[in-house]
């Protein structure tokens, strides 16, 4: 599905993704975990399109996209969150998840502005729509809601909801789970495996081990831009290169600690 | 509360209408007719503005449109009603140019180059011989006259301004239809968005170049017609009206009625600003300093502008509405 050949990025001298070689096939999740700084917002950035790869290559779907715009990775099916809660703050949840449905409009620009009753009968399915991904989400109960007035995990959730309005093929999840409790965390962990199910490839990026431990169908480790080990969740937990990445080198501890 | 606000907005309009039957001053009805231009060209502002795009090259379009309209029906003989159209769609057209290489930079690139575009305008206009150089245009033709069966025929002159005021009301209203059909569909939500968050508008799909050049093409689109439209009202031209500067005072009309308020922002804005230096009988040379305290004092204390305060008054009943919705 997505497949990524020797991919850099340079930030000056530093390398924040060095070489990196990675494969994620249809329907699995693919855990990427690392350190802080270990390059995996960059690899997301880099295959939505919003930093240019410095040398390398992307293909989804066997088509390059390596240097494709971020709106035209979207449109190929795409979808990403955001590490910090972006979302349109100012809008109502509905308007949120509404905003994804942008690139599906058929009818023609002139029967848009004139709001015929084509145009009508189309932003009224994706009204539905997206309230059914809300109610899909668990909070099609806020739609009317201030998107900035949500509590943080909500706002979680809200991402990936506008990112799978997008109707994406593969979805990039940058820490979901962040500011969630150990409550939130296991209803996410549930929303992605029925994502999943739907057929929908995640990358998934995650400080919390357990979540990435439970969810992942494989895992690969980065550390400074590079993958130091790739593997079955078990074989990534008694991985020693990866527990010294974590914990320092001389540390005994498992890896389920950090 | 939709049939209501619309059967204000058909009282407004039968107010405005009946105006000149009370206004017996030409003066007056000369002042609110340039209230008309200033407000479009402030809702053009806002547009962009929706979009991340501040522009000063405004008055630039506006100038573009009222000498290609000049120059149409001077030179080439164009009836004036033909010169209107015609007027905004090469206005468009330059806009397309224009955008296609200022868009792209977006943010404080494209506020630099909208000023030195502003300021090259000027220059061309005020060099060459085909724009009348210094001197500008005199004696533009007035449109011609309407005539209507039975009635009579309506009269463009110096004397009577009525004609022009109906004129003026006509393009503000098609305008301010035009505008709100673009807000209230697909583009306005783009534009919303883009202007929320533009690296997540880009994750949703959607073309940021594009849409912010749809906002800048419709937006010198708007500001042509008003230009040609003031040609044709004016009958003279100079290149000095069509600076920055005045640009400069567009964004305060629409700052100081609220820019969250994409139609009536403007338009209450540039109502105030024309008339109320007009009855505090400020000199022309001093007004530049009541406008420079003006925009100060609004960004410090009221930055959603008059129409905010209106909002911040009703209380915070439905915040998201007023904030999300571009209402007209």
């Amino acid at each position: 599905m997505l497949e990524v050949k020797r991919l850099s990025k340079y930030f000056g001298g530093l390398a924040a993704v060095n070489e990196l070689d990675l494969k994620v096939d249809q329907s699995e999740i693919l855990g990427l975990i690392g350190p802080n700084g270990a390059g995996k917002t960059t690899f997301f950035n880099m295959v939505s399109g919003f930093f240019p790869p410095t040398s390398g290559q992307v293909f989804f779907k066997d088509r390059d996209i390596s240097r494709f715009k971020a709106h035209d990775i979207a449109q190929l099916g795409i979808g990403r969150t955001f590490q910090s809660s972006t979302l349109f703050m100012k809008l109502s949840v509905l308007d949120n998840v509404l905003t994804g449905y942008h690139m599906s409009y058929r009818t023609g620009f002139l029967k848009r502005i004139l709001h015929s009753p084509s145009a009508r009968k189309e932003e009224r399915r994706f009204r539905e729509k997206a309230l059914e991904i809300l109610e899909f989400m668990g909070i099609g109960s806020l739609r009317n809601e201030l998107a900035a007035n949500l509590p943080h995990g909500y706002q979680r959730i809200l991402g990936i909801s506008m990112a799978l309005a997008t109707d994406p093929k593969l979805l990039l999840l940058d820490e979901p789970a962040t500011g969630m409790n150990a409550n939130e965390t296991r209803t996410l962990i549930s929303l992605i495996r029925q994502i999943q199910n739907r057929g929908i490839t995640i990358i998934l990026v995650e400080h919390d081990m357990k979540a990435v431990m439970d969810l992942s169908d494989r895992i690969v480790v980065l550390n400074f831009g590079k993958k130091i080990a790739e593997g079955l969740p078990s074989e990534i937990k008694e991985n020693r290169e990866v527990i010294e990445a974590y914990l320092g080198k001389e540390e005994e501890a498992p890896l389920d600690a950090a | 509360m939709r049939a209501g606000k619309f059967i204000c907005i058909i009282i407004v309009i039968v107010i405005l209408m009946l105006l000149p039957l009370v206004v017996r001053n030409p003066y007056y009805i000369h002042l609110l007719i340039m209230v008309g231009i200033n407000a479009v060209l402030a809702m053009t502002f806002i547009l962009m503005l929706r979009t991340g795009l501040i522009s000063l090259g405004i008055a630039a379009f506006w100038g573009i449109g009222a000498y290609t309209s000049a120059l149409l029906s001077e030179n080439a003989g164009l009836p004036v009603w033909l010169c209107f159209p015609s007027a905004a769609i090469i206005t468009g057209i330059v806009a397309i140019i224009v955008g296609a290489f200022l868009v792209k930079q977006g943010g404080f690139g494209f506020i630099i180059q909208t000023l030195a575009f502003g300021f090259i305008i000027v220059l061309i206009f005020g060099t060459f011989e085909v724009f009348g150089g210094h001197v500008g245009i005199v004696d533009i033709p007035r449109p011609e006259p309407i005539l209507i069966p039975y009635v009579g025929s309506i009269e463009f002159s110096f004397i009577s301004k009525t004609p022009y005021y109906y004129l003026m009301l006509f393009l503000v209203l098609l305008m301010t239809l035009t505008l709100t059909a673009f807000y209230t569909a697909w583009a306005g939500s783009a534009w919303r968005a883009i202007g929320l968050s533009a690296y997540l508008a880009e994750s949703l799909g959607i073309n940021l170049f594009r849409y912010r050049l749809l906002a800048f093409v419709i937006a010198s689109t708007v500001a042509g017609l008003m230009g040609s439209f003031y040609a044709h009202y004016y009958v003279s031209l100079v290149p000095a009206s069509f600076g920055p500067f005045k640009t400069i005072y567009v964004h305060v009309y629409a700052i100081l009625g609220g820019i969250n308020s994409p139609i009536m922002g403007p338009i209450i804005g540039s109502l105030i600003m024309t008339f109320v230096p007009e009855f505090l009988r400020v000199t022309e040379g001093v007004e530049p300093i009541f406008t420079g305290i003006l925009i100060i004092l609004l960004i410090l204390f009221l930055p959603s502008g008059l129409l905010g305060l209106t909002r911040l008054w009703q209380g915070r009943g439905k915040p998201h509405e007023d904030a999300a919705q571009p209402s007209p």
